[in-house]
């Protein structure tokens, strides 16, 4: 009998055990039936993407860099029980081709993420909002002329000015270094980023310093100050934690993005080329109006993983900002 | 506010002037430092050394690049902006004015869908907060923003001009010359594609601005007065969330001239976004550099009427105040 109460009075009168604020922020978030579609499909995407050589062979898929078996049948073929997504121009796996264009984009994604997000948008974000003075003049100002222009415009110039001069380098990684003949593919991929990187930070940045800002002014980082604590110290342990909800929030708001400047720019031929399989020389294949009449598989197949690719980053992002700024302020 | 403001101003257009500076010197310098000039774009397969180094010569590019750049600069400030290699000899100017005025209209047009869609449908989302239709709202029009223009244009092509035939497929002129003063049907059509993508971020913004002031104290205070629910809505909700918009309405005003390089290229409009893809690749200096100076100029001049406007708007606005 008393052990029946202790255990209702547990299960009743207990208050809710104590979590941290980013698991709590993950149950609210998994609570949202939207946010949890967009997670999963994120997942696969990215599981898929990473381990393509993995993924390709076990869903019993030709891997699309085998050409040595094709028919005139096979080419532009739609979707049959062999080829659920039909094959490409070239009598290649449609579906195989997506996952290995998957990779393009997860890896792209994660390159920018970690070198333009992360390093740059954080650590000049941080920076500028905590020292302030003429450090943070010039950085917000070196923002300024890299958000004044226009972005696209300047990635293709960028690209179209270093394409002539990257064969050479591609020739040189080729006989100097172990990467053989993947080295094409990585010298474009790294084109690609350099271009992408200068235009990813500036969100970033600008939403980590007002957020630096604010926090920089707070009673427990004077008294971290008094106490002496060095300026590394006062960064990471009492100014980051307070900014980390609302940097997640422009990055996974700025993803989808990201991923979307890489399709352009294949798209235009600018960027990762073929061999090698993007999402963006993918559509490209199949974006005409008469191609779409003919052959609409291979629009549809190309774009609607991407689509629902950055669909999900930006739903994840609007998820999260409903959940991390309840109150938002509108700057 | 008057000296303060007038200071902030010529501060801000003071400013200005060395980010501009900062722009076409460096887009000057990475483009003479590509190997391709516009030179062997120009002779292609009849390429010979003599020929070259005339060509380079007649256009300057023999001379040093800091030497070109101060010619150049010397030309722009006199309102020469150069000439086209790829349209053989024509002037930047003659190349891309008419350019920008069918870019610029089919722009404004595309603006004005955005936000008169946009708006609206930010304060219904914010309004249905709460329940399912909330979300659902801002996603469907965040999927299509998930649509990249070059996915979208031949399925809407296919669409509209080959299977319902509602439109032609060629470039007609922006505006029809029949007696009603109206857009061409297939411009409407493009305009359409351009906006679409750009509801969502107008309709997240304001869906956001509108919820901050929907819990101020004075709309609890109109409510509890006993105003009518639309007036509240449209005389104190919607008038202060629209204050952040500005910013939102001005940042996107450079894009009217930028042109949408993927709707030209698709539907073969002659418009700004497909030249400077054309002029990027072929590749064309001039041209180039006379496009990048004047979108971000625009864009430089923009930010700066956005920042002065905020403070005949908003008395309460200092600005040039503390903003680091």
């Amino acid at each position: 009998m008393t052990a029946e109460v202790v255990r209702t009075l547990e299960e009743t009168g207990t208050p809710a055990r104590w979590r941290s604020p980013g698991a709590r922020a993950l149950r609210s978030l998994l609570r949202k039936k939207i946010a949890c579609l967009a997670i999963v499909y994120l997942t696969i995407f990215y599981g898929a993407g990473l381990f393509a050589p993995l993924v390709v062979p076990a869903l019993g898929l030709p891997s699309p860099y085998e050409q040595n078996r094709r028919t005139i049948e096979e080419v532009r073929a739609g979707p049959s029980r062999e080829h659920p997504f039909g094959t490409d121009t070239l009598g290649r796996d449609m579906a195989a081709r997506v996952i290995y264009s998957a990779r393009t984009t997860v890896l792209f994604t994660i390159v920018v993420l970690i070198t333009g997000g992360l390093f740059i948008g954080l650590g000049l974000g941080l920076l500028a909002g905590y020292r302030g003075g003429w450090v943070d003049t010039l950085i917000m100002r070196i923002g300024e002329v890299f958000s004044g222009l226009p972005t696209l415009f300047i990635m293709l110039a960028l690209s179209a000015a270093f394409r002539t001069r990257i064969d050479d380098l591609i020739f040189w990684f080729k006989d100097n270094t172990f990467l053989g003949d993947d080295s094409r593919a990585i010298v474009q991929f790294l084109l690609i980023a350099m271009v992408t990187v200068p235009f990813a930070w500036i969100g970033s940045s600008r939403v980590v310093r007002a957020q630096t800002l604010s926090i920089r002014e707070s009673g427990y980082v004077e008294a971290a100050e008094l106490m002496g604590a060095g300026t590394w110290r006062v960064i990471t342990r009492h100014v980051f934690p307070g900014v980390m909800p609302l940097f997640l929030v422009g990055l996974s708001g700025g993803m989808g993005g990201i991923a979307g400047s890489e399709v352009a720019l294949s798209f235009l031929g600018l960027g990762i080329s073929a061999p090698t399989a993007s999402f963006g020389t993918m559509i490209g294949d199949g974006a005409g109006i008469t191609a779409f009449r003919l052959y609409p598989h291979l629009l549809i197949a190309g774009a609607l993983p991407v689509i629902l690719f950055i669909f999900a980053w930006n739903l994840l992002g609007d998820a999260l900002v409903d959940i991390l700024q309840p109150k938002q302020h509108v700057s | 506010m008057g000296a303060g403001l007038t200071g902030y101003t010529i501060r801000r257009i003071l400013w200005a002037v060395p980010v501009l500076f900062v722009i076409s010197f460096v887009v000057f310098w990475i483009l003479r430092l590509a190997p391709g000039d516009p030179v062997d774009a120009l002779l292609g397969q009849r390429f010979d050394e003599e020929r070259a180094a005339n060509l380079r010569h007649k256009y300057g590019y023999d001379k040093p690049v800091v030497e070109q750049y101060v010619i150049y600069m010397r030309n722009l400030a006199q309102g020469d902006m150069g000439v086209s290699t790829r349209h053989v000899d024509f002037s930047v100017s003659e190349v891309i004015w008419p350019k920008i005025k069918v870019s610029s209209q089919l722009g404004a047009m595309a603006l004005i869908i955005v936000f008169s869609l946009g708006i609206p449908i930010g304060i219904y989302a914010a309004l249905a907060r709460g329940t399912f239709l909330d979300p659902l709202t801002i996603g469907c029009w965040l999927l299509l923003d998930a649509i990249p223009a070059f996915v979208l244009a031949p399925v809407v092509g296919w669409l509209v001009a080959l299977k319902l035939g509602w439109i032609t497929l060629g470039w007609e002129g922006v505006w029809t010359d029949g007696p009603i003063f109206r857009p061409e049907s297939n411009v409407i059509v493009y305009v359409l594609i351009m906006s679409l993508p750009g509801v969502a971020g107008v309709a997240r913004f304001m869906r956001a601005s509108f919820i901050s002031v929907m819990d101020e104290d004075y709309v609890r205070t109109a409510r509890a007065k006993g105003l009518k629910q639309s007036t509240i809505i449209i005389t104190h909700i919607t008038r202060n969330a629209m204050m952040p918009m500005i910013t939102v309405i001005g940042l996107s005003l450079p894009a009217i001239t930028a042109g949408a390089l993927f709707v030209e290229r698709a539907f073969g409009i002659p418009g700004i976004g497909a030249e400077s893809l054309a002029a990027v690749t072929a590749p064309d200096f001039d041209v180039i550099l006379g496009l990048v100076l004047f979108g971000s100029f625009l864009f430089v001049v923009a930010n700066i009427v956005i920042d002065i406007s905020y403070g005949f708007i908003d008395p309460r606005v200092k600005v040039g105040g503390q903003r680091g």
